[in-house]
């Protein structure tokens, strides 16, 4: 989190959870560079900046695969959320990982080339007609250009800037991305591979990727109510001290109604960092604090604790007989909204 | 000039227009449009390489912040409704790039005589 893009509140697990990510990556470098060269079976000697080349590949294969399956299981299961935390370091050091496997390719294969290698890349196979022989070259020139486009946006500057909306369905590249690579790996290195090792690996982390975005994204398939007017959204007694019950409003637009206490408030369910799901998360100190990445809001008024500056919408709510009923149209962001008592023993005849 | 060395030659003039829309944005727009940059410049150099990258973009958002017409709606709208059509078009690029692969590939699933994919010109 910032302050006038200023970093606060680096705490340590932030701290751990980028340390954990520099040795493993260092780590995984290390053992296929250094450690165990001589079981990577292949099968012509290889020099060191084909070695180079093959090992930063590897590695931003899985790093890029553990990245795509950080998204889905946190929405499958909560306890995979704090992976989510630093998950932008994570995908900036993948996008460094692949320049420098890119680094390693250009320096060889095309630095002998008779025209520039940067062009030598593009024209030194344009077989673009046959699937056999393709040059899979291309498929990692987009990657590797998305992977950097998405770092480079990835500061919370862009996020600001652009609208959490907008900043989101630009880091969509990373779905055509990772297709990219899967496509550049098997048109490429495992079409000289006579270990099925590595097909194995490739192929089981594709199925587990597109498996898991597809339960993800069933499990989040939902309807927009088609009604008008207040809209019910459950019973008072069924919200849990300090949770929320999230509502789907007819625009398709999600509410988050907070219970702190006896008192509900409702605010919207995308928080204005990242559109983090504020309905999942739960009341610490007084703030709803969002899963993803903690930030935090006043559930009477939309509004971050000082220093911060973020803001969201809040709606109006009211309880009859127990059942709670929330206004569709939100106020403007930071607007107070006086909390409606509903003591917790409150239940529905 | 051949087909990719125009190629080149467009990426090389897309980041010079880059640098000149960053050296603008990063010294004037950003103090109009965003209150929290204003007094801040620690940061500003990190913004120069997705500027360089997606130049048109910043473009646009910054006319679009300059004339004020933004609704404050759209920020809170997560774009949720497209998770399972990405999903399953992920699936299926994953699929096919896979398929493909192991389709052309001459050593898979058994050992097979190399085939020679295009002749050498003499």
């Amino acid at each position: 989190m910032s302050v006038k893009y200023v970093p606060v509140q680096w705490n340590r697990f932030k701290w751990g959870y980028d340390a954990l990510l520099l040795i493993g990556t260092g780590l995984f470098l290390w053992i296929f560079i250094d450690l165990a060269p001589g079981v990577l079976s292949h099968e012509r000697p290889i020099n060191p900046q084909i070695h180079n080349a093959r090992a930063f590949g590897a590695c931003a294969f899985v790093m890029l695969t553990v990245i795509l399956c950080i998204g889905p299981l946190s929405r499958l299961d909560r306890r995979f959320l704090p992976l989510l935390y630093n998950r932008r370091h994570f995908g900036v050091l993948t996008a460094m990982v692949a320049l420098t496997h890119f680094y390693f390719i250009l320096n060889w294969y095309f630095a002998f080339s008779p025209v520039d290698k940067f062009e030598a890349v593009l024209s030194a196979n344009t077989n673009y007609d046959r699937v056999s022989g393709f040059p899979f070259e291309i498929f990692g020139v987009f990657a590797l250009m998305s992977l950097l486009v998405l770092s480079t946006t990835s500061h919370d500057f862009w996020m600001k800037f652009l609208t959490p909306p907008v900043w989101k369905r630009l880091h969509y590249l990373i779905y055509p991305t990772y297709a990219a690579v899967v496509a550049h790996v098997m048109l490429g290195t495992l079409q000289d591979q006579q270990d099925q090792g590595l097909t194995v690996i490739v192929v089981v982390s594709a199925i587990l990727v597109a498996t898991l975005h597809i339960a993800a994204a069933l499990k989040e398939r939902v309807t927009p109510p088609q009604t008008s007017g207040w809209l019910r959204v459950g019973p008072a007694a069924d919200i849990a001290d300090g949770r929320a019950l999230i509502a789907l409003l007819p625009g398709g637009d999600r509410v988050a109604v907070f219970r702190h206490g006896d008192k509900l408030s409702a605010i919207a369910n995308a928080c204005a960092h990242q559109n983090g799901p504020l309905g999942e998360g739960r009341i610490l100190n007084c703030f709803v604090t969002c899963p993803w990445h903690g930030f935090q809001y006043d559930v009477t008024n939309g509004r971050s604790p000082a220093p911060f500056t973020e803001k969201i919408p809040t709606y109006n709510l009211r309880v009859d007989e127990g059942v709670v009923f929330v206004d569709p149209d939100p106020n403007a962001p930071g607007t107070f909204v006086p909390p409606v008592i509903s003591p917790l023993a409150e239940r529905v005849s | 000039m051949t087909a990719a060395g125009t190629l080149i030659d467009i990426a090389a003039w897309w980041l010079i227009a880059g640098a000149v829309v960053a050296g603008l944005f990063l010294t004037i727009g950003i103090d109009r449009i965003d209150e929290d940059s204003r007094g801040a410049y620690a940061f500003r150099p990190l913004l120069i390489p997705g500027i360089l990258l997606i130049w048109p973009m910043v473009l646009w958002r910054w006319i679009r912040l300059e004339g004020r017409s933004e609704q404050w709606h759209a920020r809170y709208r997560p774009p949720r409704a497209a998770h399972l059509p990405v999903a399953i078009l992920l699936a299926a690029a994953l699929g096919l790039a896979v398929i493909a692969g192991l389709n052309v590939r001459q050593t898979w699933p058994a050992q097979t005589v190399p085939e020679r994919l295009s002749k050498v010109e003499p």
